[in-house]
């Protein structure tokens, strides 16, 4: 993140972490590279030793492994939320879908299938910390509808009327939910490059128009008057429409 | 060996072979019954004969020879018989008679009473071999002959119309009861080879019953301890699969998050690609156990939409081979599916087909809305080289992969067909490839709406 003239606040330099893994090689290379990019990390080995540090200490956000001998991670969540609106990354097994959604509709603020690329990780960290602190510590509503459409954001899925899902790519997701999330607010192509960037690692610098126009033909809103997301001009996109939480 | 006339089911032979036989059968009887029959009719015609011929000729030698002549107009005429009298025996075109037929024909005319006085001197009978005309010659007393000519109807082995149509259908019936039978008996034949066929698409399909005659349920018995013990065998072999999968989760990890400490950039890219591939190797090895669990909930998904949305992510992935790639069919279509699932096989068949063929062109055919029972159909084609005929099923099992892949860099495990098939079995479709005649190699999806 070099580009550091970002519209979005920033994370706090000295955010402080809480990492909860059971495997010590991989707390202690977590904490290495959390602390070369500036964050304060303290590291548990498992739900008790988390819980005895997490009334300790005071953090920005807890790095969670799903899989931890005794009590389970999800546990260990569903008690955190209790405690606080502290933000929450999960670790999971890899594409366990079930593990995934049920950590998700704990709270959970993100989730990262193992074995996770460390960048990715840190993209999401920051992005989880810097939308904390946009909108407070309110945890994703899981789904949301406009128009004529529902985005199950815990199973990632785009619903139309009949019910019946529309795939989307994770960039068009991820696309979608940063448009509803900020439905009715101009967003110019370097604020959604931004957003994006924090959620989705790739190549993305070309690719917003065109995400944008797969969109427009997926939710059917293609055309000169698209009226679902539109062009602004001088370069940027909203998304008008009604959005109803649930 | 196979002919024509020799049907392959085991119902249908062991039918003909009972229908064939009921047929001889019948066919034996049936004559038995006739010629009995036409024997009899014989001998009742012989009488009649040998009694009308006797009492005519009994008739006429009462009278004085000169009486005769006009006597014998006053007989009734007949078109089957007609007399005359003549100076010489009869000496028609016709040959003697048979001995028997003589024979028979003289014991009948002895058993007519007429005085011994008036009794014939001489006895003639012509008559054919078929015994359909005969001439009786009988000699008076007094010198000449009575010529009598009997025209017989032919023989009726059947009594009525009626009995042959009874016989045809008790025949009918039987043959009926054959056929019904012989379904019923071969039917648990049909049920296991339906219950193998779903056993060798789904692991997991359900037991036979185990009723009916003893030999059905020891059958049935057998093949349902087959089915446990291949069921045991693959959950244990995808359960070790897994683990291991699981297990190299971790020490990935680790060597990722190491790998963010090496300075050296070329060294640090290297590592990772590595990783890479040893990753995809691990989701595939997973991916490959937990479809046999197949846990995901079914719901209505726009395929159109998602075959789409997989090109389109393959484009991104692989800008340059963005050009290759097609896609025809309807807007929308929505079939009933596991998402996840059917995204990851049709993800498989398409990253196949641009990586050995390096063009995925993609024909969404869709049955008419509201049609029952009729699947959607899917192609993919590519541009390469295709695959020899006799290789063609062995691509679906797991771990196998073209001789030439194995030293190429395209990598893979070879799961990406096993697991795209087991998924779209799952389903209830299925995938097959084919060489295309333009050349080629084409993947054809069934999936039921």
């Amino acid at each position: 993140m070099s580009d550091a003239a970002s519209t979005a606040a920033s994370p706090a330099p000295d955010a402080s972490l809480l990492v909860i893994d059971d495997d010590g090689e991989i707390r202690d290379l977590l904490a290495r590279f959390f602390e070369r990019e500036g964050f304060r990390v303290t590291t548990a080995k498992d739900a008790r030793e988390g819980r005895r540090l997490w009334s300790q200490g005071d953090f920005n956000l807890v790095v969670l492994d799903l899989m931890l001998p005794g009590e389970s991670g999800t546990d260990f969540a569903r008690w955190l939320r209790g405690q606080s609106p502290v933000p929450i990354v999960m670790l999971t097994a890899m594409g366990d879908e079930s593990d995934r959604i049920a950590g998700l509709e704990l709270g959970a603020d993100d989730y990262l299938a193992k074995p996770f690329n460390p960048r990715e990780l840190l993209a999401r960290v920051r992005a989880v910390l810097r939308r904390s602190g946009e909108h407070g510590p309110a945890h994703a509503t899981s789904v949301i509808q406009f128009a004529d459409w529902t985005i199950d954001t815990l199973r990632r899925r785009l619903l139309g009327a009949d019910g019946v899902e529309v795939p989307l790519t994770g960039g068009e997701f991820e696309l979608l939910s940063i448009l509803v999330e900020r439905a009715n607010r101009v967003l110019t192509r370097d604020m959604l490059l931004e957003l994006l960037r924090g959620r989705q690692a790739g190549p993305y610098d070309r690719a917003i128009d065109v995400a944008v126009s797969r969109l427009r033909r997926k939710l059917e809103d293609e055309g000169r008057n698209a009226q679902i997301i539109k062009t602004v001009r001088g370069g940027g996109y909203v998304l008008a429409a009604e959005v109803k939480r649930r | 060996m196979k002919s024509p006339a020799w049907p392959g089911s085991l119902a249908a032979r062991t039918a003909l072979v009972l229908l064939a036989g009921l047929a001889v059968v019948q066919a034996v009887g049936l004559v038995i019954h006739a010629l009995d029959h036409a024997d009899l009719q014989r001998n009742v015609q012989m009488h009649d004969v040998a009694q009308q011929a006797m009492g005519t000729y009994r008739s006429l030698a009462v009278l004085s020879p000169a009486d005769r002549l006009p006597a014998i107009t006053e007989l009734p005429r007949t078109a089957s018989h007609s007399a005359a009298i003549e100076p010489q025996p009869p000496e028609d075109a016709l040959p003697p008679a048979s001995v028997a037929l003589q024979r028979e024909l003289a014991g009948e005319m002895l058993m007519v009473p007429v005085p011994t006085s008036l009794r014939p001197r001489d006895t003639v009978v012509l008559g054919r071999p078929g015994a359909d005309l005969l001439v009786i010659g009988l000699r008076f007393p007094d010198g000449p002959w009575l010529h009598q000519r009997f025209e017989l109807p032919p023989l009726r082995p059947w009594n009525s119309p009626s009995f042959l149509i009874s016989f045809l259908l008790m025949t009918a019936a039987a043959a009926i009861m054959t056929v019904w039978a012989v379904r019923r008996l071969t039917l648990p034949v049909a049920v296991l080879a339906a219950a193998a066929d779903r056993l060798g698409r789904d692991v997991n399909a359900p037991a036979l019953p185990e009723t009916g005659p003893s030999e059905v349920v020891t059958a049935a018995a057998a093949f349902n301890t087959m089915a446990l013990r291949i069921r045991r065998f693959v959950h244990d072999r995808t359960l070790m699969l897994t683990a291991i999968g699981h297990d190299l989760r971790t020490p990935i990890t680790r060597m990722r998050l190491r790998s963010e400490f090496i300075d050296d950039e070329a060294l640090r890219a290297r590592m990772l690609n590595d990783l890479d591939e040893l990753e995809a190797m691990v989701s595939a090895t997973l991916a490959f156990g937990r479809d046999a669990a197949a846990a995901e909930a079914a719901s209505r998904i726009d395929v159109a939409e998602l075959l789409r949305t997989i090109l389109d992510e393959t484009a991104d992935a692989r800008p340059a081979c963005a050009e290759r790639l097609s896609m025809a069919g309807p807007e929308h279509f929505a079939v009933t599916a596991r998402p996840l699932s059917l995204k990851r096989a049709l993800t498989n068949l398409i990253a196949n087909a641009v990586t050995y063929g390096q063009a995925a062109h993609v024909r969404l055919g869709a049955p008419p809305q509201g049609a029952e029972g009729v699947d959607v159909s899917i192609t993919i084609d590519d541009d390469g080289p295709g695959i020899a005929a006799d290789q063609m099923e062995r691509m679906f099992q797991p771990f196998q992969r073209m001789e030439e892949s194995r030293s190429r860099d395209t990598g893979g495990v070879g799961l990406g067909l096993p697991i795209a098939r087991n998924i779209l079995r799952a389903h209830g479709g299925d995938v097959v490839l084919e060489n295309r005649a333009s050349g080629g190699l084409r993947a054809r999806v069934t999936l039921p709406v």
